[in-house]
């Protein structure tokens, strides 16, 4: 048969030679042509942190997947993708998954995060640090459920299950049974279109400053707000940080706009500086406040932060609870304007908010440690009077840095009388109220000066508008520039500063291709192939064996009679119809 | 899916058609450029009925899932066209008339599987994604050769001026159907819902009884003359 077949294409081509063109060059296009992706279903997913903090790699490490479905469930994980869901995810199988060499994980977040039962919730937030404390190898990536990735998770778990149960009952089935069955399961590849993640250079993290001036004299103390504005999860582009730092910084805002209401008339005009500072990095052991610190205290002649500092305020997650800490790292002495703060705290919670738990955590700053604890400790180790304000009484809760801290875990309500609370502990210390004899429960934000509720909860609600990772917020991000315009409406002076890390001996290093286009193409396994040529192999001899009969019954069908003929070749055209007619060409 | 599977349906769509050709005898006859001019003129055909269809049938603009029964039924009605190339090609040819029919219809199976089924096999059939549809287009192909055999011989049974009295309206009947066929698929498809193995199926069966029917008539015609 191949021996005709070449006879034809010999004749072919010594006939004409432009043949050769018509036949080869479209073939030889063809063949160079790009594979197309034409994919059962495309999916968003999102990747797990990838970052480098002094010298530590975190997170994984790797962006690239191109391999085969599977649950944990199945007998063998190796090289390939595990895909769970939240609702069952357990740290135990994820560590299985990836002990056994998994080529990926793809986790299924739900569509609708505020269902998820509250204790699975809690209990993924505490896992976050755990599978970013350690560099992981192979890519982990977040999905959003849809129906058709519940579709992919269904039929891949039960493959994968019955694939489990058959090979651990192995003995009991026939091997056909099984080859059967893994010739015909359905199976997906699992297909990301990105390339692999490199680290992003010049990365610069920006962080703004605003300033009111306090009237009397030179040398005026000031005071200084601090919030930080990025968020932290496990992957960066799920993470909206509500609560930490949404809240900070909503806070901050509401502050500034009270504060310059009140500064712009001369009788409400204080003798302190205000100072006012948004810091980007934060979670990455407050990047832009250390650079801030250091432009300040050591590049500079004459900064507000050199002399006569009185203390410095940073908001950290206060938007929830009905619990109030000021964290420092040393408890402030009588006298110091610190210790008056902390008074005027204590008398205006006890005065106004009886229900509001109030007190001071004390905590000194470990050196030896990776991660500062506070945003405070960046100023205490520069020797600035410093606290932190926040309803968690530690630093090490989960949700600082989680994905869950979406916008249901920041209180409009809780958020507004924190702010209150803390207006009117710092309008005691700047008017010096409490020297002069005012009682403790004199408000003094009401009717028109009062905390707007819905500035809180608009703001909230623009800040976790979108994902505010450190690396998602270049200086061109529209959440920065909106903050600056904001900060220039109330205050003066609005400046950008700007952390890169160095080249040489960079501080934090990021990485790129963190949310990505995954394919799940609908595959069979190879053995499927080979069954289905043998069976296209079966058909097409069949075929040729009845041809041939056909043939050779060619010479018979001269002698029928021409009511027999068509009785004769009805019987074979039975068996296949296509070559009925070769009956025809005696 | 892979090089294999494209290999597996490029086999399934191809070599019915090859052995075809080589144990119909036609390459005794050395009737390969007779064949390939056969296929330029399917060519020449699709060519004009497309500019015809594109001229006189703009695109349907009813609403989803509407079927245009008299739309669909006047654009089936253009693939006359198809019977024309046919007996142009047969006329050309001279011959006996199972010569004629063999090299008539395999020019124009072949060009029709080369021009309308080699790319989206190649496509498709090599992608990463499993689909059961490029199986079913090879074996669509192995039923569309058969189709166009029976179409060629109930055409050259049609023209032939000694056709006996009482053959003359089953084979004009046929010959309606050969044109047809493909519009009643569409309509057995809109109105049965059916699934594409099941499409294959009716596709199968109706050639087949088609074919039978040509085959009956033309063994007769041939040995009574």
């Amino acid at each position: 048969m191949f021996e005709e077949a070449s006879e034809v294409f010999d004749n072919m081509f010594k006939s004409s030679f432009p043949l050769t063109f018509i036949v080869f060059i479209p073939a030889v296009l063809i063949l160079v042509s790009p594979l197309p992706a034409e994919a059962a279903h495309e999916f968003t997913v999102y990747r797990m942190q990838q970052y480098d903090l002094q010298g530590q790699p975190y997170g994984t490490r790797n962006a690239i997947l191109n391999t085969e479905a599977r649950t944990v469930e199945a007998e063998v994980l190796s090289r390939r993708c595990v895909i769970m869901r939240l609702v069952d995810f357990s740290y135990e199988e994820y560590q299985k998954a990836l002990r056994q060499s998994a080529g990926a994980v793809v986790i299924i977040l739900p569509k609708n995060m505020s269902a998820v039962p509250q204790d699975i919730v809690q209990q993924f937030m505490e896992l976050e640090p755990e599978m970013l404390a350690t560099e992981t190898i192979v890519p982990i990536y977040f999905a959003m459920e849809d129906d058709e990735l519940l579709s992919i998770y269904t039929q891949t778990l039960t493959s994968s299950s019955s694939q489990g149960s058959l090979s651990a009952a192995e003995g009991r089935h026939s091997s056909a049974t099984v080859l059967l069955h893994t010739a015909t399961a359905n199976g997906f590849q699992m297909v990301t279109s990105g390339a692999q993640s490199k680290a992003i250079s010049d990365w610069a993290i920006t962080s703004l400053e605003g300033r009111l001036a306090g009237v009397g004299g030179e040398d005026l103390p000031t005071i200084v707000l601090v919030a930080h504005y990025d968020s932290f999860g496990v992957a960066p582009w799920l993470s909206y940080g509500a609560d930490s730092n949404g809240s900070g910084v909503s806070m901050l805002l509401e502050l500034a706009r009270l504060f310059s209401k009140l500064y712009t008339y001369k009788r409400t005009h204080a003798g302190y500086n205000l100072l006012f500072f948004v810091s980007g990095g934060g979670k990455f052991n407050y990047q832009g406040t250390k650079r801030w610190l250091e432009d300040n205290l050591d590049h500079t002649d004459s900064s507000l932060l050199q002399d006569n500092v009185a203390f410095v305020l940073c908001l950290d997650t206060v938007g929830n609870g009905d619990t109030l800490h000021l964290h420092v790292s040393k408890p402030p002495k009588e006298g110091t304007p610190q210790y008056s703060l902390l008074k005027e705290l204590e008398s205006v919670v006890a005065s106004q908010y009886p229900e509001v738990k109030f007190s001071m955590v004390h905590k000194k700053i470990n050196l030896a440690d990776d991660m500062l604890a506070w945003e405070h400790e960046r100023f205490g180790i520069r020797r600035l009077p410093a606290f932190t304000l926040s309803h968690l009484p530690s630093h090490r809760l989960a949700r600082r840095s989680s994905i869950m801290d979406v916008r249901p875990h920041v209180d409009v309500k809780k958020l507004s009388r924190n702010t209150k609370v803390m207006a009117e502990a710092l309008a005691r210390v700047v008017y010096n109220l409490t020297e002069k004899g005012t009682p403790g429960d004199l408000q003094i934000f009401t009717e028109q000066m009062q905390v707007q509720e819905e500035q809180l909860s608009a703001v909230v609600d623009w800040l976790t508008a979108q994902p505010r990772a450190a690396q998602l917020l270049d200086k061109d991000s529209s959440v920065v520039s909106t903050l600056e315009y904001h900060l220039g409406h109330y205050l003066k002076d609005v400046k950008r500063h700007y952390v890169k890390a160095d080249k040489r001996d960079p501080e934090f290093v990021f990485y790129d291709q963190l949310k990505q286009t995954m394919n799940a193409y609908r595959v069979k396994p190879a053995i499927f192939d080979l069954l289905l040529a043998v069976c296209i192999a079966a058909y097409l001899g069949m075929m040729y064996l009845a041809i041939q009969a056909s043939q050779n019954s060619r010479s018979s069908l001269h002698d029928l009679t021409p009511t027999n003929a068509p009785t004769h070749t009805l019987i074979s055209s039975g068996a296949e119809k296509t070559d009925s007619y070769e009956f025809l060409i005696y | 899916m892979t090089l294999f599977h494209f290999g597996n349906c490029f086999a399934l769509a191809y070599f019915p058609y090859f052995i075809t050709y080589k144990c119909s005898g036609l390459s005794e006859y050395n009737a390969f450029w007779r064949c390939v001019q056969a296929g330029a003129t399917y060519l020449f055909v699709q060519l004009c009925k497309m500019l015809f269809l594109a001229t006189f049938f703009p695109t349907w603009e009813g609403g989803a899932g509407v079927y245009d029964f008299v739309g669909e039924f006047m654009k089936a009605t253009v693939d006359l066209a198809d019977l024309l190339g046919l007996h142009l090609v047969m006329s050309r040819n001279p011959g006996k008339g199972e010569y004629k029919i063999m090299v008539a219809a395999m020019g124009w199976a072949t060009a029709e599987l080369v021009m309308s089924r080699c790319l989206p096999l190649w496509v498709g059939a090599r992608g990463i994604e499993f689909d059961w549809k490029y199986i079913q287009m090879s074996f669509d192909s192995n039923i569309s050769l058969v189709h166009y055999i029976a179409m060629a011989a109930v055409v050259w049974m049609f023209t032939r001026y000694d056709l006996p009295k009482s053959f003359r309206l089953p084979v004009t009947v046929l010959l309606a159907l050969c044109v047809y066929k493909a519009f009643l698929m569409e309509l057995f498809i809109h109105i049965f819902l059916l699934g594409s193995w099941t499409v294959l199926l009716v596709k199968a069966v109706l050639t087949g009884a088609i074919a039978l029917c040509s085959l009956f008539l033309f063994v007769t015609l041939v040995h009574s003359n």
